[in-house]
C-alpha cells in the first residue's frame, strides 16, 4: 500500500475517493496547521495589521463568490460590489433588532435572492453583453441607494456592535474579535465552496461554463445552473458585504462602486480564476502590493536625492500605486493568465516529487 | 563613580528636555485618485503649515511630527491609516479629508476621543450621534449653499432655483436644507440633478432647466463637472440668462483654469481670503509657497489655503494645550483647547474672513464650525472678487434643525 502521507501522484482509484473533499492525509494536516497558524497569527500583530487582514479576508470571500459565478460557471459579472452592498445594507438595517449571526447569513440571502434576478439576462446574453447586463446593475445599486433616504442616499448608517456574549467590544478587541468571526466563516464559506464544487451542481457548472449545449444534451438546466451561479456568487459577495459593514462599524456607498468591482476583478484574475487557492492569494497580493507600494511612495516622497533627480512637475510617487496595479494586472494576464494558483502548484508539485522533478 | 552616573543621567535628561519631545499630527487624504485636484494642495497646505510651525517653534519646545498620508479617496485605507496612527503614534490631532470616509469613521472617532478636523464639510459630520470631536475649519456646504439662496433673494425675489449636486453624498448633503430654506424664502426648487465627472456635454441638462424657466443654478460639487456646465452655458447662450453660482469647492482658481471666459459672472460662496487680498493668512500662503518651491497651481489654490487653515487651528490648539496643561499635549487636552477657542480667545490667522462680531476661528462644545463668516464672490477677469460684505446665514440657523 503507498503511503498515504507521500503520495507524488493522483492514484484515485475510484468515484468515491474522486470527490473527497480532502485528496489526502498530508493536505489535512497542512490545513489544520495552516489554521492554527491563522488562529494564532494577530498575538504577533498590531491592531491596525489584524485590520489589513481583516480586509483581506473579506475581499476572499468575495472573491470565493465571483469565482463561483466568473471563474467556474464562466458567467462575467461586474457586479460583486453592488452584491456586497446588498449584504451590507441588509445588515445595517437589521442590525439594531437582530444579533449578528442572523444579520449576516440574511445579508447573504438578500444578495443571493437580488442575485438570481441579476442572473436572468444570462439566460439570453454572454460574454460581454452579460458583463454589460452586470455593469448595469451595479450602475442601477449605487443610484438606488443614493435615492433612497432609508439608506441615508448612501451617507454612513452606523453599525455597531458592542457586546457579544458578555463580551465587551472595544476599539482595543474590535479588530480581533472580527478576524475571529471572518475567519469562521471564511472557514465555513470555502469547505461549502469545496462541497460544492465535488458534486453534480459544480461539475454541472464547469459544463456549461465550457458547453451550454452540450450541457443541455447531457441533460443538465443551464438556466438554473446559471442562476444557481449568479445567486451563490452573491451570497458569498452579500456575507462578505455584512462582515464588513460591522468591521468598519458604518456603511457608506462609496465602498460599493464600480472600482471596488472591478477591484475584486482583479484579485481574481490575479490569484487564478476558478479555484480555491487563488481566491486566496490574489487579495492577498493586491493589499500587500497596495501596502508595499505604499510605503515606497511614501519613501520617495522623503528622499531628497529621489527627489532631486525627477523632473519638475512629474510626481512619480503618487503616480506609482495607479501605475503599478495596471502593470501587475496586464502582466499577469499576458505573462500568467493562470495566476498566482499556477505558481503555487508549481510549488506544490516541485516539493511532491522532490527530489524528482516535477 | 555612582555620584557620576547620576550626573550624567541628570545631564542626559536635561538635555532631552531642552531639545523638547515629538507631538503627532496626522492627515490623510487623497493625494491620489479622485479629488486629488483639491486633496494635493490640501495636503501641501498642511505639510508646508507644519514645516513653517517647526522652523518658528510656534510650539516652544516641542517638535510637531506631521504625518500627511495619502489614502487615495479609498475608505479602508483611510481606516487603516488612521488605526496605524493610533498604533504607532497617536496623534494629538487628526485632520481628514473625505465625506463617506469621515462619516464611516465618526464612531471609532468619537470612541477614541480624537479632535478631528476634516476637509469635509458636511453637515453630517457634526450632527449627532458621534459628533463631538468634529470640527469643520469653515461653515458647513449646507450653510453655503443657504447663504447663496439668501443672497439670490436680495435682489430677486421667489426666483426659481435647480439644484446641481455630486452624486455622493458630498453633493447630496445639501438638498433638504436647501429646500427647507427655499420654503422660508418664497423659492420654488425646480429641480435636483446630479452630476459627476464626466459630464461632457450638458446640453440635455441645461435645455432642461431653462425649458423649466430656471433662473439660477446652485452647484454643491468639485470644480470640473461645473467647468464644463458652464461652457456650455455660454455656447448654448444661457449664460446670461442663467445665473450660476457653488459651495466652497466649485470654485477658486481651479474653476476659472477650467472654464476660462465661461466662468465670468459664477457666484461663489466662500470664507477663504483671495489671493489678491492683503490677509495674513494669504501674506503667510504666498511666503511659504515661495519658501518651499510650490508651483503657481498650489499657490492659487484654494484648497492650498484651506489646507493651512486647518493646519494653523490644529497648531493653535496644541499651543494652547501646551499653555493650559503644562505643556501636556494629547487628544484630551487639545480638544479642551479647541472648544475653548471662542470669545476672546477665538484664533484669528487671517486666512478666512471674519464675522460681524470680529471673529475668524471660534469652537465651542455644541457649536462645532469654525469661521462662520463667509463672502459672495463673483468671477470677474479672470478672478473672483468678493461683491458682498462677510455675513453669517441667518436662515441656516433655522432651518438646520426645524
Amino acid at each position: 500500500m503507498r503511503n498515504p502521507w507521500a503520495q507524488t501522484g493522483n492514484y484515485r482509484t475510484s468515484y468515491v475517493q474522486d470527490t473527497t473533499i480532502f485528496a489526502n492525509y498530508r493536505e489535512i494536516v497542512s490545513l489544520v496547521l495552516l489554521l492554527v497558524a491563522l488562529c494564532i497569527l494577530p498575538m504577533f500583530l498590531e491592531r491596525s495589521q489584524v485590520l489589513v487582514l481583516n480586509f483581506i479576508l473579506i475581499y476572499i470571500i468575495a472573491v470565493l463568490g465571483l469565482n463561483i459565478t466568473t471563474g467556474y460557471a464562466g458567467l462575467i459579472s461586474v457586479g460583486q460590489a453592488a452584491f456586497m452592498g446588498v449584504g451590507a445594507y441588509t445588515v445595517a438595517l437589521s442590525a439594531p433588532s437582530l444579533p449578528f449571526w442572523l444579520t449576516v447569513p440574511l445579508g447573504g440571502f438578500a444578495a443571493a435572492i437580488i442575485g438570481f434576478i441579476v442572473g436572468i439576462p444570462s439566460l439570453r446574453v454572454k460574454h460581454l453583453y452579460l458583463a454589460l447586463a452586470t455593469l448595469a446593475f451595479q450602475e442601477i445599486f449605487v443610484w438606488v441607494v443614493g435615492r433612497s433616504p432609508a439608506l441615508a442616499q448612501g451617507a454612513a448608517i452606523p453599525v455597531e456592535m458592542r457586546n457579544f456574549l458578555g463580551l465587551e467590544i472595544s476599539f482595543r478587541n474590535h479588530n480581533y474579535f472580527w478576524y475571529y468571526v471572518i475567519l469562521f466563516v471564511l472557514v465555513l464559506v470555502v469547505i461549502a465552496w469545496r462541497n460544492l464544487l465535488r458534486g453534480k451542481y459544480g461539475r454541472a457548472l464547469i459544463a456549461v461554463r465550457d458547453n451550454d449545449r452540450a450541457a443541455d444534451a447531457m441533460g443538465m438546466d443551464p438556466g438554473r445552473t446559471k442562476l444557481m451561479a449568479f445567486a451563490l456568487g452573491a451570497f458569498y459577495g452579500g456575507v462578505a458585504g455584512g462582515l464588513l459593514a460591522y468591521m468598519q462599524r458604518a456603511v457608506v456607498v462609496e465602498e460599493f462602486t464600480l472600482g471596488r468591482s472591478v477591484a475584486l476583478l482583479a484579485m481574481a484574475i490575479v490569484g487564478g480564476l476558478g479555484t480555491v487557492v487563488g481566491s486566496i492569494l490574489g487579495p492577498a497580493f493586491i493589499e500587500f502590493l497596495r501596502l508595499y507600494v505604499e510605503r515606497l511612495s511614501e519613501w520617495m516622497k522623503s528622499n531628497a536625492f529621489i527627489q532631486s533627480i525627477t523632473p519638475a512637475g512629474v510626481d512619480v510617487a503618487s503616480a506609482l500605486l495607479p501605475l503599478s496595479f495596471g502593470l501587475v494586472i496586464v502582466l499577469f494576464l499576458v505573462f500568467e493568465p493562470r495566476g498566482l494558483y499556477n505558481w503555487w502548484r508549481l510549488v506544490r508539485s516541485y516539493f511532491r516529487t522532490w527530489p524528482f522533478k516535477y | 563613580m555612582k555620584r557620576a552616573m547620576v550626573l550624567a543621567t541628570v545631564a542626559l535628561l536635561g538635555l532631552a528636555m531642552a531639545q523638547g519631545r515629538t507631538v503627532n499630527l496626522l492627515w490623510s487624504g487623497a493625494v491620489t485618485g479622485p479629488t486629488s485636484d483639491v486633496g494635493g494642495p490640501y495636503g501641501a497646505g498642511i505639510e508646508d503649515y507644519c514645516r513653517y510651525a517647526n522652523e518658528q517653534k510656534l510650539i516652544p519646545n516641542v517638535t510637531l511630527n506631521c504625518s500627511v498620508r495619502d489614502d487615495q479617496y479609498q475608505n479602508p485605507n483611510t481606516q487603516r491609516i488612521f488605526e496605524e496612527a493610533l498604533d504607532r503614534a497617536k496623534p494629538a490631532i487628526y485632520l481628514g479629508y473625505s465625506t463617506g470616509a469621515m462619516l464611516q469613521l465618526k464612531p471609532l472617532i468619537n470612541e477614541v476621543k480624537m479632535p478631528t478636523i476634516p476637509a469635509s464639510a458636511h453637515i453630517g459630520l457634526i450632527e449627532p450621534p458621534n459628533n463631538q470631536y468634529m470640527f469643520l475649519p469653515v461653515s458647513s456646504y449646507s450653510e453655503q449653499v443657504v447663504a447663496l439662496m439668501e443672497y439670490i433673494n436680495r435682489t430677486s425675489k421667489n426666483a426659481k432655483i435647480a439644484l446641481v449636486v455630486n452624486p455622493s453624498p458630498f453633493g447630496r448633503a445639501v438638498v433638504d436644507h436647501a429646500r427647507r430654506a427655499a420654503q422660508r424664502l418664497g423659492q420654488t426648487i425646480v429641480d435636483v440633478r446630479e452630476v459627476g465627472g464626466g459630464n461632457l456635454d450638458n446640453t440635455a441638462l441645461l435645455r432642461a432647466l431653462d425649458a423649466a424657466g430656471v433662473e439660477f443654478i446652485i452647484h454643491q460639487n468639485v470644480a470640473g463637472p461645473v467647468a464644463n456646465i458652464l461652457k456650455d452655458a455660454k455656447r448654448l447662450g444661457l449664460d446670461k440668462k442663467i445665473k450660476q453660482m457653488g459651495a466652497v469647492y466649485t470654485g477658486g482658481a481651479d474653476l476659472i483654469r477650467l472654464a476660462g471666459d465661461a466662468a465670468e459672472g459664477y457666484l461663489w460662496a466662500s470664507s477663504y481670503y483671495t489671493l489678491d487680498e492683503n490677509a495674513p493668512g494669504i501674506n503667510l500662503q504666498k511666503q511659504l509657497a515661495a519658501k518651499y518651491n510650490r508651483g503657481a497651481d498650489i499657490l492659487n489654490s484654494t484648497n492650498y489655503t484651506a489646507g493651512m487653515l486647518a493646519a494653523a487651528i490644529a497648531v493653535e490648539a496644541m499651543k494652547r494645550a501646551a499653555q493650559r496643561f503644562n505643556g501636556r499635549i494629547d487628544n484630551e487636552t487639545v480638544y479642551q483647547a479647541l472648544i475653548g477657542m471662542n470669545g476672546p480667545n477665538a484664533f484669528r490667522p487671517g486666512f478666512a474672513v471674519s464675522t460681524k462680531a470680529g471673529i475668524e476661528i471660534d469652537f465651542t462644545r455644541s457649536e462645532q464650525t469654525g469661521a462662520e463668516g463667509l463672502r459672495v464672490l463673483e468671477a470677474r477677469g479672470g478672478k473672483f472678487v468678493p461683491v458682498t460684505e462677510p455675513f453669517t446665514s441667518t436662515l441656516f440657523r433655522q432651518v438646520r434643525n426645524p
